[in-house]
């Protein structure tokens, strides 16, 4: 695992903090100490692909996530709740 | 500082989509929009004020759709510039960006007007688009005439 990545991000489902093209990094580092929680910003694994996602509920382990543009957003409202194994890390900076 | 820091970091590709990403792009559904567009502006141009509350209301229906479907063209042309289309795809048609831009550039003109011109430079626009599409695909594109009331073509691939 490494401890910082980052990721250019395809897509507009979480507009307006994060823009198509945009560079974010992410840490695995925060959840060494405490779970994501509600708010965080979070990259995980779906179908072999990276996706980033807010993280807006979490129950017994699983996290349900959304884009900040719900409009034009596909995400747990539609794929369900993502566990703790598939969270890569929490967006620390993005880069504009 | 930081961004230098930011720069030594491995870097992939995350997504924020709005679908997973299936690969079913097609510029089909941006063609339809601008002929509405069209459409619409022909409407507008066309309309009889008969009754002035009856014109009041047909007006606001008509420029309700065209500025719907104004919206769905300029966010199918985002998606496949932004989703669709990548970098080796853009070096290969050194004109696709700016036809883009162009393209987006008539749309919303053709919105904020009754423009014809505008609206069809938005057609002509995507028409391109559309052929450069079908040729990343490896298919030949080809112009037939559209079956709609505003005639022109709509370009397809053999």
């Amino acid at each position: 695992m490494l401890l910082l990545r980052k990721f250019k991000i395809l897509g507009h489902s979480m507009e307006p903090l994060i823009n198509n093209g945009n560079e974010v990094v992410v840490s695995f580092i925060p959840y060494f100490f405490k779970k994501p929680k509600t708010g965080d910003i979070v990259a995980f694994k779906k179908k072999q692909e990276i996706f980033i996602k807010r993280v807006v509920k979490e129950k017994n382990g699983e996290y349900f996530v959304e884009g900040d543009n719900k409009k034009d957003s596909l995400d747990s409202r539609s794929f369900g709740s993502v566990k703790i194994n598939d969270i890569i890390g929490k967006v620390i900076y993005i880069v504009k | 500082m930081l961004k230098r820091i930011v720069k030594l970091i491995p870097s992939g590709f995350a997504y924020a989509h709005c679908d997973i990403p299936c690969g079913i792009y097609d510029p089909h559904a941006a063609q339809v929009a601008a002929f509405t567009v069209i459409r619409m502006t022909q409407l507008l141009e066309d309309l009889k004020r008969e009754g002035e509350t009856k014109a009041e209301h047909d007006v606001a229906r008509i420029t309700h759709v065209k500025e719907e479907h104004s919206n769905i063209l300029e966010d199918e042309l985002e998606t496949l510039r932004n989703d669709y289309f990548k970098e080796e795809h853009f070096k290969e048609f050194p004109n696709l960006s700016e036809l883009f831009v162009n393209t987006l550039k008539f749309s919303a003109k053709a919105r904020q007007g009754i423009d014809m011109e505008a609206a069809q430079g938005a057609l002509s626009g995507v028409q391109e688009i559309a052929e450069i599409f079908f040729k990343t695909k490896g298919v030949e594109p080809v112009r037939v005439k559209s079956v709609y009331p505003t005639g022109g073509e709509i370009v397809l691939y053999k």
